[in-house]
């Protein structure tokens, strides 16, 4: 309990540190990046429209993208960077396959529901 | 033809190595700044943003959806403004960058609306919002190229398939149920679960805060870094322009190359040899010559991963087929259309 309080006045303390330094780390944008996937995995878990499932599969590679190029700018080489290019590309792949897919799937149930498939379980 | 003073292009591979190492040792600037937030803070806000998200997922009847987003709203504050105090604490001079706060404030709260509304256009539009935002996050990172290529691809050419097919895929509604929401629409399954279940995995991911950290190197780094004096080395034209621009040579001279065609440019020295009158000369880059982040994404994406372009294109071909074939109309043709085809075809043909 001590120590938790301690935690708390240390936010609002100036703790003072021995150099100045650029001002954003590395953690700050996979803070970021962790809580795009997580709400990109939340919204493929709760939301029934098919669409919008794959919308959100499309926001979990953009929360890796930005760990990818965080992590080039953090290491200075543009490896991140080449990858994310390939994440487009899979990315890209994704939605043509998915939204053939959905056109397919609606074409036959005339409904967007994933519920409606129900009896697809494996 | 030898030239006895020339630079050496290329280092050995181990004093390369070494040099590496060195360099990377000076420009991380090693300032342990401890853990970025503390832990009490970081679970609070997750476990209000949990609350927050699960009371904005859609459901009928009662919607605290916008009671929701403040709380989420209010829980990702409060780890920015961590994250910010943190920061801050530690400056002596700089304010924490807030360009940083404010696109990923709007990234995240457009992501926070793609899952929770109703409407699906009006999901994919704010997701083209999260992407814009995005961009502005990679351009924070210098990653200038990226961030144009993904507003290009994503907002351009991805989010606007989804419209498409989104516009495709409703049902336009009757004039009297104008305002109706589908029911798979307007209410989410399995709020309580899901949320728990990702917030879960947020806290889980977010123990890395605790571990310490280091602050990014500075930009100067990223302009003068190793691999852009490198990717220099293979640009003589480059070199040889910037060098006539800051008037260190005549327009017409030409850097000397060796036996095997290489310009000799000496990327560690950051020099460039010219053949004179009076032998040959070593020249000093001006100091602000430095390769663009597109030529060394280019160089890295060209000469380091060949075999990944492969399979990327044949990722993409193989999703172009698969999408013609699934979305293709199945075309039912009678037997007499097949044989009128049949006897069109043999007149056709002479043989």
């Amino acid at each position: 309990m001590i120590h938790m309080l301690s935690d708390i006045t240390g936010l609002f303390v100036q703790t003072g540190y021995p150099e100045p330094m650029s001002t954003l780390t590395l953690n700050h944008f996979l803070f970021v990046s962790a809580a795009m996937f997580a709400m990109g995995l939340i919204g493929f878990l709760t939301r029934r429209n098919l669409i919008i499932m794959f919308l959100c599969t499309e926001m979990m590679f953009q929360a890796a993208g930005i760990a990818l190029i965080a992590g080039s700018r953090f290491w200075l080489n543009h490896t991140g960077q080449s990858f994310v290019i390939f994440v487009l590309t899979v990315a890209a792949a994704e939605a043509a396959l998915a939204l053939a897919l959905v056109v397919l799937l609606f074409r036959k149930r005339e409904s967007l529901d994933a519920e409606q498939w129900n009896e697809m379980k494996g | 033809m030898h030239y006895p003073h020339a630079p050496i292009r290329r280092l050995p591979v181990g004093l390369q190595r070494a040099r590496a190492a060195e360099l990377s040792a000076g420009r991380k600037r090693g300032r342990s700044l401890g853990e970025a937030i503390s832990p009490f803070v970081l679970y609070t806000a997750i476990a209000l943003g949990a609350i927050g998200v699960w009371m904005a997922l859609p459901r009928r009847r009662v919607n605290p959806q916008l009671l929701g987003a403040l709380v989420g709203a209010a829980a990702l504050g409060l780890v920015l403004l961590g994250l910010g105090l943190k920061a801050a604490a530690s400056e002596t001079s700089q304010l924490p960058n807030i360009y940083f706060y404010v696109f990923s404030l709007i990234a995240l709260g457009s992501c926070l609306r793609v899952i929770t509304h109703q409407r699906p256009v009006y999901a994919a539009l704010y997701f083209i919002l999260a992407i814009l935002a995005s961009a502005g996050l990679y351009l924070i990172l210098s990653a200038e190229f990226m961030a144009f290529a993904l507003i290009i691809i994503y907002a351009g050419a991805i989010l606007i398939t989804y419209l498409f097919v989104i516009m495709l895929a409703t049902q336009a509604p009757n004039e009297e149920q104008l305002e109706s929401l589908s029911d798979y629409d307007a209410t989410a399954r399995e709020p309580l679960l899901a949320t728990g279940v990702g917030f879960t995995l947020l806290a889980v991911l977010t123990s890395m805060l605790f571990t310490g950290t280091q602050s990014l190197p500075d930009t100067e780094a990223v302009l003068a870094g190793r691999n852009g004096d490198e990717v220099l080395a293979d640009l003589p034209a480059r070199v040889e322009e910037a060098l006539i621009d800051a008037e260190l040579i005549e327009a017409g001279q030409t850097i000397a190359r060796d036996d095997h065609g290489q310009a000799l440019i000496d990327p560690v020295a950051r020099t460039a040899t010219f053949e004179t009158a009076d032998g040959f000369v070593d020249v000093a880059w001006p100091s602000d010559l430095a390769a663009k982040n597109v030529e060394s994404l280019a160089f890295d994406f060209l000469n380091r991963h060949p075999g990944t372009i492969e399979i990327a294109g044949i990722i993409l071909l193989m999703a172009m087929l698969g999408a013609v074939v699934l979305s293709r109309r199945q075309v039912e043709i009678d037997e007499e259309a097949k044989a009128h085809q049949s006897r069109h075809l043999s007149v056709e043909d002479p043989a």
